[in-house]
């Protein structure tokens, strides 16, 4: 069995429960088990704006944290995976940095060396698991829904930090949904952002972003909507009503979490899987 | 005002610009010297389709050396950091990492910012994370918290105490 520490972040943890659960139930059937670690703090990613050593300082504990335990970590949230990735980034290239983050480290009793590996969740599936074992452990194929897929900004981007997938062609996440029997199409608006970073000071404008992509997808006649960040989620799903609001229009698409489509698949107990706390109509799917 | 009416009016400051550049260098390969102004950034910037962002602007104006005028300017806390325009910049410049560093230097300068970015940070320095465990409510109308899901207790800083002394002490120094 592969061992991984799960770095929760801050969102998925007190409010995006459905994704947390679904990893939860879904992974250990793919062979790969997660250990809880105490003690780690938001990843910094929403402190960017305001002092960008914090950030770093806040991602370089976390890693720390991650060596303390020798173990690797599974990031599921695409800002943590970012803000952490970045910060390996920043503390190799720059001593002086580096320097800084290790005495403050010291007043904490931790220490980074850098040798922590990150995984996103789509990476671990894809590249580490393997879409040929996925299929092997498969009990209840989907029916061929027309899917659209979502990576979400920081998952894809920027390319010079290193990402988990390609920022222009991304097609892991769509391998993997084929495996299960879904049929994933591409379509023109699959890289847009989701709004949620401007939710903190222009919620207006970030619910447009959310709804004018969202009725893309409805009027492409897309049957489901399949993510893997939780703030995309929380626009996507939990927010999806008052999308349709700023673009006057009802919205109807079902958004899931790809681990909860991936729990339905490998046959895990569809009551753990958190899709009671899904807002969008998802019963038609769970139905057929 | 806008920033461009600003521009005609305003000094250059050549320091500041410096000690932009210097930290854009040290977060990244990006030095805004090489911008050649095509604009390509702005055409996929997702702030620029609903607000009036304008990165290529930015870029344009941080050369210039007109740093007091954007740190002040509003429209630099409408980025949606989607990394559209570092992707996609021919000349590898990183205009969202310039606005991030815009945006420090307005909260180090003490400029008025976004209430919302206040808060985050009074809850980072007391429980180590954006915010504390939230009620959600079930599709059957019933309100659960993390505990009633059967999930673990929520990873956060032990010794709280510790983890703020760092962070206030990081929060004075500059890259
Ligand atoms: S894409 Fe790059 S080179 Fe072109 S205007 Fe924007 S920052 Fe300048
Ligand atoms: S990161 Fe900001 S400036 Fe760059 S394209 Fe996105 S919204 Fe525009």
């Amino acid at each position: 069995m592969k061992k991984y520490g799960l770095y929760p972040g801050c969102l998925m943890p007190t409010e995006q429960y459905s994704y947390e659960l679904s990893l939860r139930e879904t992974l250990p059937l793919l062979d790969v088990e997660l250990v809880d670690i105490p003690d780690f703090s938001c990843c910094g990613e929403p402190l960017k704006s305001v002092n960008k050593m914090m950030t770093i300082y806040l991602s370089a504990r976390n890693l720390a944290l991650a060596e303390k335990h020798h173990l690797d970590l599974l990031v599921p949230c695409p800002m943590c995976h970012l803000a952490l990735s970045e910060c390996k980034r920043i503390l190799t290239r720059n001593e002086e940095i580096h320097e800084k983050i290790t005495v403050t480290l010291e007043s904490e009793h931790l220490k980074y060396t850098g040798k922590t590996n990150l995984f996103h969740t789509v990476d671990l599936l894809h590249d580490v698991v393997g879409v040929d074992e996925i299929k092997k452990h498969i009990k209840t194929p989907f029916k061929e829904l027309k899917t659209a897929v979502h990576y979400g900004c920081h998952l894809l981007r920027p390319t010079d930090v290193g990402r988990p997938v390609n920022a222009e062609n991304p097609q892991k996440i769509e391998a993997i949904l084929k495996a299960i029997g879904l049929k994933p199409y591409d379509y023109a608006q699959k890289l847009d952002c989701c709004g949620a970073p401007l939710l903190v000071n222009h919620p207006e404008t970030s619910l447009t972003k959310t709804g004018q992509k969202l009725q893309a997808v409805q009027t492409q006649g897309f049957e489901l909507f399949v993510d893997v960040c939780p703030w995309c989620h929380k626009m996507f799903d939990s927010r999806q009503t008052k999308a349709g609001e700023t673009v006057a229009t009802k919205l109807q698409v079902p958004v899931v979490y790809l681990t909860q489509l991936l729990g339905v698949a490998l046959g895990a107990d569809i009551k753990k899987l958190g899709f009671n706390l899904n807002q969008s109509p998802i019963e038609k799917l769970l139905l057929e | 005002m806008s920033i461009r009416d600003l521009t005609s009016m305003a000094e250059a400051q050549g320091l500041q610009r410096k000690e932009i550049n210097e930290r854009l260098k040290k977060l990244q390969n990006d030095v805004s010297d090489y911008c050649f102004q095509c604009a390509k950034c702005t055409s996929g910037c997702e702030a620029h389709k609903l607000l009036e962002l304008e990165p290529h602007k930015i870029v344009a104006l941080l050369k210039k050396g007109l740093i007091d005028e954007l740190v002040n300017a509003d429209i630099i806390w409408t980025c949606m950091s989607c990394l559209k325009c570092f992707e996609r910049c021919p000349q590898n410049v990183a205009p969202v990492e310039i606005l991030y560093a815009l945006k420090n230097l307005a909260v180090a300068n003490g400029k008025q910012i976004p209430g919302q970015y206040t808060a985050i940070l009074q809850s980072v320095l007391s429980l180590g994370l954006i915010q504390d465990i939230q009620t959600m409510t079930t599709k059957e109308n019933i309100t659960i918290k993390r505990d009633d899901l059967g999930l673990p207790p929520l990873s956060k800083p032990v010794d709280s105490a510790t983890f703020q002394t760092a962070i206030m002490k990081l929060a004075l120094e500059k890259i």
